[in-house]
């Protein structure tokens, strides 16, 4: 067997930083290879080395036996490397066959036209070889995002790729899609084909491929076989240290209600978003929300944190109605908020960590009030970001300079730092590496011992599962159910999360959805 | 009311859509109503707008608006946004009738074409140095798209006075018309449409290849991608500062094309009171390649529609039986635009346009 592509002592240093350490990495030809890591161990780097995006300042690239230099993404493409990045590069108004050859378009009349029919044919020929369902004549505005994944795969393959590079594919797809994508591979090195995707998440890399190599802090920690792993020790690998995977919930007791729900419904442009929705939240609880996304959960939690009035029902918190409330009212009355979307909702990402932590508490001393105290606003950065080992740990560093996960670990200590009685939480751990998914999961369980009443949106399952108290489960804006997480299981679930309804509503998993008897 | 419902009706699309109708359903009735009954001012607009006269002199006037048009399209398309159509219909002016004057005939190519050729020229250069402003310098294109303007409407009259003692230049004479054997003689588009100055043929040249660049070629695929998303392009191996260099250079070679059509195919020379002769017709050009949607086809109507308009304008103020103030009577083009616009809700701004780009930049 050969190999695809030997990296030998690559070296990449930007300015304070070495992101990558003399790493060695070799990938067979024909398998699936995972690079696995935390955010910020330097996998990107890397792949943009074997890219031709960075020039490193040490090592050599050998690609099936011979050293090559890139100084251009054009030269790894000529050598047949095609990347996937996380963040597509397409033309959304162009149809999928255009963006597929784009650059590389065939022509005729002497280059004086392009030949449509010819590059559609392409298109159609190369998608049907490798069983992807798309259409060439789509404007790929108008597919979803999984199939756009498709395309840019494509568009590596029609310029000769042997080697795919891709940059955590599964972070933007649905959990269908994910195994839409894992389904290529196969394909893919069933034609031969090396495929080297990076990941932070251990499941993933397990499943689907045939060797994992960490990075950490830039170095290459080792390379093993699937096969012959198993998650704790990749963990381990990961984080340099022993991590606990499995979530331990402590039983506590649970108080008062603090945020009631009754027959909420949300409409926009006359569709019910949201639908009789009606649930209760105790001290000392946390309510998980599991479903796909897209399901009502972003309009559910912004009617309850008054970014915009519910179309019919009441939410009441702390026995209070909160009917006209404004947002400013919901953070005043101690709901804090982990929103969905941190670059577009959680942060400013022209500000600075110091600014982006008064965010939200401009009103409050003693950061806010009638002016910003600033020294005390930086003191409260930093608080946050040494109690969430925020990285690089400096209060003026710009927001978007961050890596995603440190932008989120910031914007979840801000939220929670707030003394909150109440928190809606959506996604938090999301892009957040392993050691940091730890840690933000530690803190939403001391604030639920300590009477904190917690809404935990996520995506991902095993989050939901392993922190709530009870599971409510989203389907089409309403809640189809809402089942002890304990005894729950997984194809339970995902029925439910595709809306089919359980035949009897008080079956052994059900719970009442006040809370009730537990 | 939720923030949806009530963004739906502030968008008021039903609203938008029943005005248009309603307009072109009053115009239609007019037209109906002046044929009916030809001794109205109704019959006499109907006439004044279907002559022969009128409908040449509105594909005329159509050359600087339309051949601006297209080439704001290709730079716009392209990610820059192109104000400084007005200043490079105007260098393009002036220095075609000058070289014309100064230099005369070279290798028995008639002076005429050379200050033709010359004054495309200008605008081009001028074009570049814009587009080294934006790409290179990495200017508001905004400021450096007025920054053109205004340096045009300093320089030609300033030349103009420098040279002829005036800010008007002197008389070289216009490129005449070209007469098509055969097809002149068809009635009513033959007088029209072929017995026209080569600057009119040279529109349609201008409009049809546009079009056909844009939408059938690699190159129009690049433009196009370089104005939604530079980084694909860039990521495809294209390179994205190439593209958009030759399309803010395009935009000056053709609105070259517009600006010579003006002074040598209609006037024979450059006038440089006041807004100088182009008077706001490369602005125009922006409206109309907006009203078109970005197609160069549209852009051509629209360009067509408002010089039509210029062009009936101008009719109406010889005719002394109405005592329309002339200055109101001018203001038509301009307060159709304003309808226009209004009512035009569909147009689609390319998503990086504005926005620099550079390599390697995350």
């Amino acid at each position: 067997m050969t190999d695809a592509v030997v990296l030998d002592d690559i070296t990449k240093r930007f300015p304070g930083v070495v992101a990558n350490d003399a790493v060695d990495l070799t990938v067979e030809t024909g398998s699936v290879h995972a690079l696995l890591g935390e955010n910020g161990a330097g996998k990107s780097t890397l792949m943009n080395v074997l890219y031709g995006l960075y020039q490193p300042e040490g090592g050599t690239i050998e690609l099936d036996g011979e050293v090559r230099e890139f100084d251009a993404p054009r030269d790894a493409i000529d050598a047949g490397i095609g990347m996937i990045h996380q963040h597509f590069m397409l033309v959304p108004p162009m149809t999928v066959g255009e963006n597929v050859v784009l650059g590389n378009e065939p022509t005729k009349w002497g280059g004086l036209a392009t030949d449509r029919s010819r590059a559609r044919e392409a298109v159609r020929e190369l998608s049907e070889r490798y069983g992807f369902a798309v259409d060439p004549d789509e404007r790929v505005e108008e597919i979803s995002v999984g199939e756009r994944q498709r395309v840019e795969i494509l568009k590596a393959l029609y310029r000769g790729a042997d080697l795919l590079i891709l940059d955590e594919p599964t972070a933007v797809l649905t959990p269908q899609e994910v195994e839409e994508l894992f389904d290529v591979f196969e394909e893919l090195t069933a034609e031969g084909k090396t495929v080297l995707f990076i990941t932070h998440k251990l499941g993933e890399a397990m499943t689907v491929a045939d060797d994992i190599t960490v990075l950490r802090d830039g170095e290459n920690v080792g390379t093993v076989d699937a096969d012959g792993t198993d998650r704790e020790q990749l963990a381990e690998m990961m984080v340099g240290r022993e991590v606990v995977l499995d979530i331990e919930t402590e039983s506590v007791e649970t108080g008062g209600t603090v945020l009631d729900v009754d027959e909420l419904t949300v409409t926009e442009e006359g569709t019910d978003q949201v639908r009789n929705v009606d649930f209760e939240i105790r001290e000392g609880e946390i309510l998980g929300v599991a479903g796909v996304d897209g399901n009502g959960q972003a309009e559910l939690v912004e009617a309850l944190t008054g970014l915009r009035s519910p179309d019919e029902g009441t939410v009441t918190l702390d026995g209070e109605n909160l009917a006209g409330v404004s947002r400013r009212g919901h953070i005043e009355r101690g709901m804090a908020y982990v929103p969905e979307d941190r670059q577009e909702r959680g942060l400013v990402m022209d500000f600075d960590l110091t600014e982006n932590g008064v965010l939200g508490g401009q009103h409050t001393p003693p950061v806010g009030g009638t002016r910003i105290d600033w020294p005390s606003a930086r003191e409260h950065a930093s608080d946050v970001i040494e109690t969430y080992d925020v990285r690089p740990p400096d209060p003026e560093a710009g927001a978007k300079s961050l890596s995603g996960g440190n932008q989120q670990k910031f914007l979840v200590g801000r939220e929670l730092e707030r003394d909150p009685g109440m928190v809606v939480a959506t996604h938090p751990t999301r892009g957040v590496d392993v050691g940091s998914t730890e840690f933000v999961h530690d803190r939403l369980l001391a604030l639920r011992e300590s009477g904190v009443a917690v809404l935990l949106i996520s995506a991902n399952l095993a989050e939901v599962r392993g922190l709530s108290d009870r599971l409510a489960v989203m389907h089409d804006g309403e809640f189809v159910d809402v089942v002890d997480p304990e005894t729950v299981t997984e194809e339970e679930l995902g029925l439910l999360m595709a809306g089919e309804r359980p035949d009897e509503p008080t079956t052994a998993e059900s719970v009442s959805a006040d809370g009730g008897e537990r | 009311m939720s923030v949806g419902r009530l963004r739906s009706a502030l968008d008021g699309g039903d609203l938008r859509r029943g005005l248009a109708y309603g307009l072109a359903a009053l115009v239609v009735l007019a037209a109906l109503y002046g044929l009916v009954f030809p001794e109205t001012m109704a019959g006499d607009l109907l006439r004044l707008a279907t002559s022969e006269s009128t409908l040449g002199a509105a594909l005329r006037l159509a050359v600087p608006i339309a051949c601006a048009a297209v080439g704001g399209i290709f730079a716009e398309k392209a990610g820059v946004i192109n104000i400084g159509l007005e200043g490079l219909l105007i260098i393009s002016a002036f220095t075609g009738v000058f070289v014309t004057d100064a230099v005369g005939s070279v290798f028995s190519i008639p002076g005429i074409w050379v200050g033709f050729v010359a004054g495309v020229l200008a605008s081009t250069l001028l074009s570049l140095l814009f587009a080294v402003v934006c790409i290179k310098f990495r200017a508001d294109q905004i400021i450096a798209g007025l920054a053109v303007w205004l340096i045009a409407l300093g320089l030609a009259p300033f030349a103009a006075t420098v040279v002829y003692g005036s800010v008007n230049t002197s008389s070289v004479g216009t490129l005449g018309t070209w007469t098509i054997p055969v097809l002149s003689e068809l009635p009513f588009v033959g007088p029209v449409l072929f017995d026209a100055s080569p600057t009119v043929y040279l529109m349609f040249l201008v409009v049809g290849g546009g079009w056909y660049v844009l939408n059938r070629t690699s190159f129009g695929r690049h433009v196009r991608a370089s104005g939604e998303n530079p980084k694909a392009l860039d990521t495809a191996g294209v390179d994205v500062t190439r593209v958009r260099y030759l399309a803010i250079t395009l935009s000056g070679v053709l609105s070259g094309i517009g600006g010579v059509g003006l002074s040598l195919g209609q006037v024979g020379q450059f006038i440089g009171n006041g807004q100088t002769m182009v008077n706001g017709k490369g602005f125009i050009a922006i409206v109309a390649y907006l009203f078109g949607n970005y197609n160069p086809l549209g852009a051509f109507g629209a360009s067509v529609l408002f010089a039509g308009l210029d062009a009936l304008q101008l009719r109406l103020q010889q005719i002394p039986a109405y005592a329309v103030p002339s200055s109101l009577v001018q203001t038509i083009p301009y307060v159709t635009v304003i309808v226009v616009l209004a009512l035009v809700g569909h147009t689609r701004v390319p998503s990086a346009a504005g926005d620099h780009y550079e390599s390697g930049e995350d």
